[in-house]
C-alpha cells in the first residue's frame, strides 16, 4: 500500500484549491495538490466575465462599498445565503483583488477622460476621473446595482488561474497531475484523507493529511448540456456523500446561464449583456424589457433565464433543429470592442458557430450553468459532521449564493473564500496532530480495490456511457428551469432504476492502468448519486426560491422554506438520500426577507420579518446620528474574519471626497 | 453552418494507437468509420468512438471550448486543438489523428503537456518577481498604465497547449531549447511594470542558444497557435534586447 | 521529457547577481555574437550573390559586354597593360570563401547534427507540415556545392570571360553543378534575407509579413530566371 502524508491535502486545482493550498504552505505547512488535469487546465480558465469586488474606480462604480455589494449577494440568493458568510465575502473581495494584481494578473484599467459605452441600446459618454487613471477597471453585471465585476477582457478566470498557479509554483507546491480521489478515508468523526487513483497507472495511493480540502468545483454534468467542463461531474460531492456521515447543502439549486451558445453549450459571457448587449426573439424584438422593465437583460441570471423559457413557450423562439433558441445581439457594440473586451467570446462564434459576432447574432439558451449547492461547511469552510474535512469554492455549499449565484460572484467565491478558507485551514493543521490509522486507510484502499476488480473482472453488461447519457437525459428532462412535482418524481424513480443498473456495470476494456472506460464506470455510479441528491431536493421543496422554480408552487414560501436543505446517504445500499433541514434565522439576519427588485414579487412572508425589521430600526436609532456604516453594520449582524483580513478596504473616493466630486455622467443623443 | 449540407456523411478516421503500458504493443494506425452529424467536432467525434466503437480509446479534453489547451493533437498534419475542430472544414471526409510530437505519450493521442510545462515554469520562473513582497491588500493599489495592462493580457493569453513546441523544428532537436511558450512569458513578465527582474537576469536565461539566439525563426510557433500570439514580434523583441545587452 | 539540470542549477543562481554570475555570462556572451554574425555574414553574402549574378549576366548584352566588365572586375583600368590583376578575382573568391564559411560554421550548430537530433527532426517534418520549416535545408546543398565554384574559379581567376566560362559550364560539364547551385542559392539568398529581416522584428504583422513573404518569392524567381538565361546566353561561345 502506497501511503503519502502531508499537512494540508487539497482535492482539486482550480482556484479555490490552489488558494488554499498557498494560504497553507505561506504558514510553513506541508502542503499537497491533487488534480484531475494539470492545474492550468482547470475549470476555473473558463470563466469570461469577471469577479465582483466593490473597488468603486470606475464613474460607474463610484458610492460602491461592502455593503451594496453584500445587499446585492442576498438579494441574488433569493435571501437563501448565509448572511455572515456574504458580509465576509464582500468584506474580502477588494482585498482579493489587489492580491491578485501583486500576483501578476493583468487586471484591466481605467482610462481617465470620456469614453463611450453602450447602456440600454444607446450610446453615451462617461467620464472617468483622472484620479481612478491606471486603477482597476469594472463593468456592469447582472443583479448588480453598481459596476462592480473586475476583469481581464474576456479572459478573467484563465489569468487569474494562470497567476495564481504560477504562485503556488513559486511556492513550490507540488500538484500531482492526472491523479483522481475516489473515496474519503474516515472514521465516522475524523477525516484522515483519501484513496486516489492515478490516471496513467491506475496505482491506487492513501493520501493522509492533517486537513483534506475537497475543491473539485460543480457537478454541472449530470445534466446533457452544460456550460461546464467535461470534468465537473460533481465526485467531490459524491465522496462527502458516500462518507454516510458528510451532508450536502442545497442541492436542488442549479443555475442555468440565460446565453449558451445552441447547440454545443458553450458559455458566452455575461459581459457581453454588461457591456450593453441585447437579447432578441425570432422578429428581432428587444423582449426582455416587457418582462423586466427595471434591470431588463441585467437581471439576475435566474431571473433572465426562467423569462427566455417562458418566452420560447410563447411561440416567440427561433427554430433549428436542436429546438428554439433565442438571439443574442452584440453587433452594437462595435468592432473594436467586441475584438479587445469579448475576444473569447468572438473565437468561439467563429470556430464553434462560423458566425462573425459584430455583424452577426449570436443563438443562444439557457443552459445549465453553476452549481450552488456542495459539501455543506461552517463558516470557516470546514464540514460539520467530519473534523478535518474542508471544501471551498463551488464544490462547496459555505453558502453565499443561496439558490442563485450572481455572475462575477463565482470567481471571487473561489479567490475569497480559498483566501479566508485557507487561513481557517491552516490554524486547523497548527492546532492539530496528523491521526495516522494505517488499518482504516488500508480497508478504504481495499473497498476501491474491490470495486475496480468488481467492474474489470466481473459479470455486469451495462455500459458506463449508456447509464450516463441516460442519466444526463433525466436531469435535462425533469430537473430544469421549470420544475414540477410529477416530473421530479419521475425523475427521482428513474434515476433510482438507474442506480441500480449502475451496480451491473461491466467493462469492455479490462485494463487497470489508463483506461477511459474505467474511469466513466467509477464516475457515473456516484454521480447518479449526486443527481438523485439534486433531484430529490428539489421534489421535496414546494415552493419556488432563486433558480429553484417549481411551476406547481411559483411563490417564495418564507414561512415554511426559509431553510437549507441538507442531503446525507447513510446506508451504502439505499436508492435515496436522507433529506433534513437546516433553518435560516430571520432574526440574526442583516437583511430580512423582501423583494429582490427584479422577477415577480410573490413571496409569503416569514412571521418574525416584520419584528427583525423593527429591531434593526430600533438598533439605528439608538445609535444615532454619529455611526458610520461600519459602526452601523456591526451592531445589527457582527461577523468575523481571520485578524490578518479584518482592516477596512480604502478606496478612491476616500481620497477624492478631498478633492471634489467625482466627473458626472452625460448622456448625448444616439 | 450548414446543416444539410453536412449531414449523414460518412467520415473515416485515421487514429494513432499504441499504448506504451501495454507489454507487446506497438504504435499502428487504426481506421474507424462514423457517421457525421451537423456541427460535429473532433470532440464529438472521438467521443462517439469511444462510446460505440472502442473503448479504450484515450485522449484528453477539458473544456471542449478553446479555453483549456488540453486537446491539442495533429490532425491532417497540422497541430491544434481537437476540440474546436469542426469535421465539416474536411471536404475529402479523411480525418488522420497523431498525438502531439515532442511530449511524453500517456497512450494513443493523450500526451503529457502538464508535466512539461510545470517542469519548464520551475526552470524559466515564469512567475511575477514582483517589486516588493510586502504589498498592502487593504490600500489603494499601484495604478498601471492601461495599455500596458491590454498588452500583457495579450500575452497572458497562451493557453499552454504545446502546438508551438511540437510546431519548432529546433525544440525537436534541441530538448534543452525553452520554445517559444517559454520565450513568450518571459516576454510577458520583461514587459511587466511590477516584476522586479532586470534584462540581465533575462539573459541568463534566454540570452544563449537554449534561448533567442538557438530559434532559427522558422515560425512553426506562429503559424499554428490556436490563440494568435504574436511569437514572430515578441521573440525578435526579445532577440533585440538581448543583442543590445552586448553593448 | 528531461529537463536541463545544469539549466536549473543556473538560473537558481540568477536571483542573485553576484560578480561571479556576471562574469560567467560574460564568459556565454559569445553565443549573442555568433547569432549576430550570422544574420550579418549572411546579408552581405547575399548582397554578393546578387551583385555577382548581375555581373555574370552581363553575358546577355554580349561577349563584349562581359569581357569589360570581367576586366573591370580585375582593375584592368589601372594596368598599363590592360590585363588587370586576375588575382584580385581569388582574393575575392578567397574572401567570400572565409565568410561562407564563416556563415556555415555558425548555422552548423542549429544543425542536427548527431543521428538523434537527425531522428527528431525528421519525424518531426513527416508528421507536421509547416512550410517555412522546409526552407534551410538549401543551405546543406549550398555547403557542398560552393566550395567547388569557389575552387574552380580562385584557382584560374584569368579564364573568367565570355569564351573562358563558356568553355568551363559547357564543355566541362560545370553546369551539372551552376544548375543546382544556381538554384538553391538563389532560394536561400532570398529565403535568408526574409529571415534575418522577420528574425529581428522587421514584420510588425502577419500582413507585413505576408508581404515580404511574396518579395521573397519574387527575388528568387528574378534571379534563378537571369541566373539560367545567362547560363543559356554562354552556350553560342562554348
Amino acid at each position: 500500500m502506497k501511503l503519502i502524508y502531508t499537512d494540508s491535502l487539497v482535492v482539486g486545482a482550480g482556484l479555490a484549491g490552489l488558494r488554499v493550498a498557498i494560504a497553507s504552505k505561506e504558514r510553513g505547512l506541508d502542503t499537497l495538490v491533487l488534480s484531475l488535469t494539470p492545474a492550468k487546465r482547470s475549470h476555473s480558465a473558463a470563466a469570461q466575465g469577471g469577479m465582483q469586488a466593490s473597488l468603486g474606480n470606475t464613474v460607474k462604480g463610484m458610492g460602491d462599498d461592502e455593503d451594496i455589494h453584500f445587499q446585492d449577494t442576498v438579494k441574488g440568493s433569493d435571501w437563501g445565503c448565509d448572511q455572515d458568510v456574504a458580509r465576509m465575502f464582500a468584506h474580502c473581495a477588494p482585498k482579493a483583488v489587489r492580491e491578485l494584481a501583486n500576483w501578476g494578473v493583468p487586471w484591466t484599467r481605467v482610462t481617465e477622460g470620456p469614453r463611450q459605452i453602450v447602456v440600454n441600446a444607446e450610446k453615451v459618454t462617461i467620464e472617468e476621473a483622472k484620479e481612478a487613471h491606471g486603477l482597476i477597471n469594472a463593468r456592469d453585471f447582472g443583479g448588480t446595482k453598481k459596476w462592480r465585476t473586475c476583469y481581464t477582457a474576456d479572459g478573467t478566470g484563465h489569468s487569474l488561474l494562470y497567476a495564481v498557479d504560477n504562485k503556488a509554483i513559486s511556492m513550490d507546491i507540488p500538484v500531482h497531475e492526472r491523479v483522481e480521489a475516489l473515496a474519503i478515508i474516515h472514521d465516522g468523526k475524523r477525516c484522515q484523507g483519501v484513496v486516489a487513483r492515478c490516471l496513467i497507472t491506475g496505482e491506487l495511493r492513501a493520501y493522509i493529511g492533517k486537513s483534506t480540502t475537497i475543491a473539485t468545483g460543480g457537478y454541472g454534468r449530470i445534466y446533457e448540456v452544460s456550460t461546464n467542463a467535461i470534468i465537473c461531474e460533481g465526485i467531490g460531492q459524491a465522496l462527502a456523500l458516500e462518507t454516510g456521515v458528510a451532508k450536502l447543502g442545497n442541492m436542488e439549486a442549479v443555475q442555468f446561464h440565460p446565453t449558451a451558445i445552441v447547440p454545443v453549450g458553450i458559455l458566452t459571457t455575461e459581459g457581453c449583456r454588461g457591456d450593453g448587449g441585447l437579447l432578441r426573439d425570432k422578429d428581432g424584438h428587444r423582449f426582455m424589457p416587457d418582462y423586466e422593465p427595471e434591470k431588463k437583460e441585467l437581471a439576475s441570471r435566474d431571473v433572465v433565464s426562467r423569462r427566455m423559457t417562458e418566452h420560447m413557450r410563447k411561440g416567440k423562439g427561433v427554430d433549428s433543429p436542436y429546438g428554439p433558441h433565442l438571439w443574442l445581439d452584440i453587433t452594437l457594440l462595435g468592432r473594436k470592442h467586441i475584438e479587445t473586451n469579448l475576444r473569447e467570446v468572438k473565437e468561439i462564434c467563429e470556430n464553434f458557430l462560423g458566425i462573425d459576432p459584430a455583424k452577426e447574432w449570436i443563438p443562444v439558451r439557457p443552459t445549465q450553468h453553476y452549481s450552488m449547492g456542495g459539501i455543506r461547511t461552517d463558516k470557516t469552510g470546514q464540514n460539520p459532521q467530519l473534523k478535518g474535512l474542508f471544501s471551498v469554492g463551488e464544490a462547496a455549499c459555505w453558502d453565499m449564493h443561496g439558490f442563485n449565484r450572481l455572475g462575477g460572484n463565482s470567481l471571487a467565491e473561489t479567490v475569497v473564500g480559498g483566501m479566508i478558507i485557507g487561513k481557517y485551514v491552516a490554524d486547523f493543521c497548527e492546532e492539530n496532530t496528523l491521526e495516522i490509522d494505517t488499518g482504516l486507510a488500508e480497508s478504504f484502499i481495499d473497498k476501491v480495490r474491490s470495486e475496480i476488480d468488481d467492474l474489470v473482472e466481473g459479470e455486469g453488461t451495462e455500459s458506463p456511457f449508456v447509464i450516463r447519457k441516460e442519466m444526463q437525459r433525466i436531469m435535462m428532462d425533469y430537473v430544469g428551469i421549470f420544475r414540477n412535482g410529477i416530473e421530479l418524481d419521475k425523475a427521482v424513480s428513474e434515476l433510482q432504476g438507474l442506480l441500480k443498473r449502475s451496480r451491473d456495470i461491466g467493462l469492455k476494456c479490462n485494463k487497470r492502468h489508463a483506461n477511459p472506460e474505467l474511469v466513466a464506470a467509477l464516475r457515473v455510479k456516484r454521480m447518479i448519486k449526486v443527481a438523485l441528491t439534486v433531484a430529490c431536493g428539489a421534489a421535496a421543496r414546494t415552493e419556488s426560491r432563486g433558480a429553484h422554480a417549481r411551476e406547481d408552487f411559483p411563490q417564495r414560501n418564507d414561512k415554511d422554506w426559509l431553510n437549507r436543505t441538507l442531503s446525507s446517504w447513510p446506508d451504502e445500499n439505499a436508492l435515496s438520500p436522507e433529506l433534513s433541514y437546516e433553518p435560516l434565522d430571520v432574526m440574526k439576519m442583516e437583511l430580512p426577507p423582501g423583494y429582490r427588485g427584479y422577477g415577480i414579487d410573490n413571496a409569503i412572508a416569514h412571521p418574525d420579518t416584520e419584528k427583525r425589521e423593527q429591531e434593526i430600526a430600533n438598533i439605528i436609532s439608538e445609535l444615532g446620528e454619529d455611526a458610520d456604516r461600519h459602526q452601523r453594520q456591526n451592531a445589527i449582524m457582527p461577523f468575523e474574519v481571520p485578524e490578518a483580513l479584518q482592516p477596512k478596504n480604502e478606496r478612491l473616493s476616500d481620497k477624492l471626497t478631498e478633492s471634489g466630486e467625482p466627473a458626472a455622467v452625460r448622456k448625448i443623443a444616439k | 453552418m450548414n446543416l444539410i449540407e453536412t449531414k449523414g456523411r460518412s467520415l473515416t478516421f485515421n487514429i494513432f494507437r499504441y499504448d506504451p503500458q501495454e507489454a507487446g504493443d506497438k504504435p499502428k494506425m487504426v481506421k474507424y468509420q462514423i457517421e457525421e452529424t451537423p456541427g460535429m467536432t473532433v470532440f464529438i467525434a472521438l467521443n462517439m468512438l469511444r462510446e460505440h466503437q472502442d473503448t479504450s480509446l484515450q485522449f484528453d479534453f477539458v473544456c471542449r471550448a478553446g479555453i483549456c489547451g488540453s486537446c491539442a493533437m495533429v490532425i491532417n498534419g497540422l497541430p491544434t486543438l481537437a476540440c474546436r475542430t469542426l469535421t465539416k472544414n474536411y471536404p475529402k471526409g479523411e480525418i488522420t489523428l497523431m498525438p502531439l510530437p515532442g511530449f511524453e505519450l500517456i497512450g494513443d493521442l493523450s500526451v503529457n503537456t502538464g508535466k512539461f510545462m510545470r517542469e519548464l515554469a520551475e526552470r524559466l520562473k515564469l512567475w511575477l518577481h514582483p517589486m516588493s513582497e510586502d504589498a498592502d491588500v487593504h490600500r489603494l493599489e499601484t495604478p498601471m498604465s492601461p495599455q500596458e495592462a491590454a498588452k500583457l493580457y495579450e500575452l497572458d493569453r497562451c493557453v499552454e497547449c504545446g502546438v508551438c513546441v511540437s510546431a519548432c523544428a529546433t525544440k525537436q532537436m534541441r530538448e534543452s531549447f525553452v520554445g517559444a511558450v517559454g520565450m513568450m512569458k518571459l516576454a510577458r513578465f520583461e514587459l511587466d511594470s511590477r516584476d522586479s527582474r532586470t534584462t540581465e537576469d533575462f539573459y541568463h536565461v534566454i540570452g544563449n542558444q537554449d534561448g533567442v539566439f538557438g530559434c532559427m525563426t522558422l515560425l512553426g510557433c506562429q503559424d499554428n497557435c490556436p490563440k494568435d500570439l504574436p511569437h514572430m514580434q515578441q521573440i525578435a523583441y526579445l532577440r533585440r534586447k538581448m543583442a543590445m545587452a552586448q553593448f | 521529457m528531461t529537463i536541463n539540470d545544469s539549466a536549473i542549477a543556473e538560473s537558481t543562481t540568477n536571483t542573485i547577481t553576484t560578480t561571479s554570475t556576471k562574469i560567467k555570462a560574460r564568459g556565454r556572451r559569445w553565443i549573442a555574437w555568433l547569432d549576430i554574425s550570422q544574420s550579418l555574414s549572411g546579408v552581405i553574402l547575399a548582397l554578393f550573390l546578387w551583385t555577382h549574378l548581375v555581373l555574370v549576366s552581363s553575358i546577355l548584352l554580349g561577349g563584349d559586354a562581359m569581357s569589360w566588365v570581367a576586366g573591370l572586375m580585375e582593375l584592368s583600368f589601372l594596368s598599363s597593360d590592360g590585363h588587370g590583376y586576375p588575382w584580385i578575382v581569388s582574393l575575392i573568391a578567397m574572401g567570400i570563401g572565409t565568410l561562407a564559411f564563416i556563415h556555415a560554421l555558425v548555422a552548423m550548430q542549429k544543425l542536427p547534427l548527431s543521428l538523434k537530433q537527425q531522428l527528431a527532426l525528421r519525424k518531426q517534418m513527416s508528421a507536421i507540415k509547416h512550410g517555412d520549416t522546409q526552407l534551410w535545408v538549401t543551405g546543406v546543398i549550398i555547403f557542398v556545392l560552393l566550395p567547388v565554384h569557389l575552387w574552380l574559379i580562385g584557382s584560374a581567376p584569368e579564364t573568367i570571360g565570355p569564351s573562358g566560362s563558356a568553355s568551363r559550364i559547357w564543355n566541362d560539364g560545370v553546369w551539372l553543378l551552376y544548375l543546382p547551385l544556381l538554384l538553391s542559392v538563389e532560394l536561400h539568398a532570398a529565403i535568408g534575407i526574409y529571415r534575418v529581416a522577420i528574425k529581428w522584428g522587421a514584420a510588425r504583422d502577419l500582413n507585413t509579413r505576408a508581404r515580404m513573404k511574396k518579395i521573397k518569392n519574387i527575388i528568387s524567381v528574378v534571379f534563378v530566371l537571369i541566373g539560367l538565361a545567362s547560363l543559356l546566353a554562354f552556350l553560342p561561345y562554348a
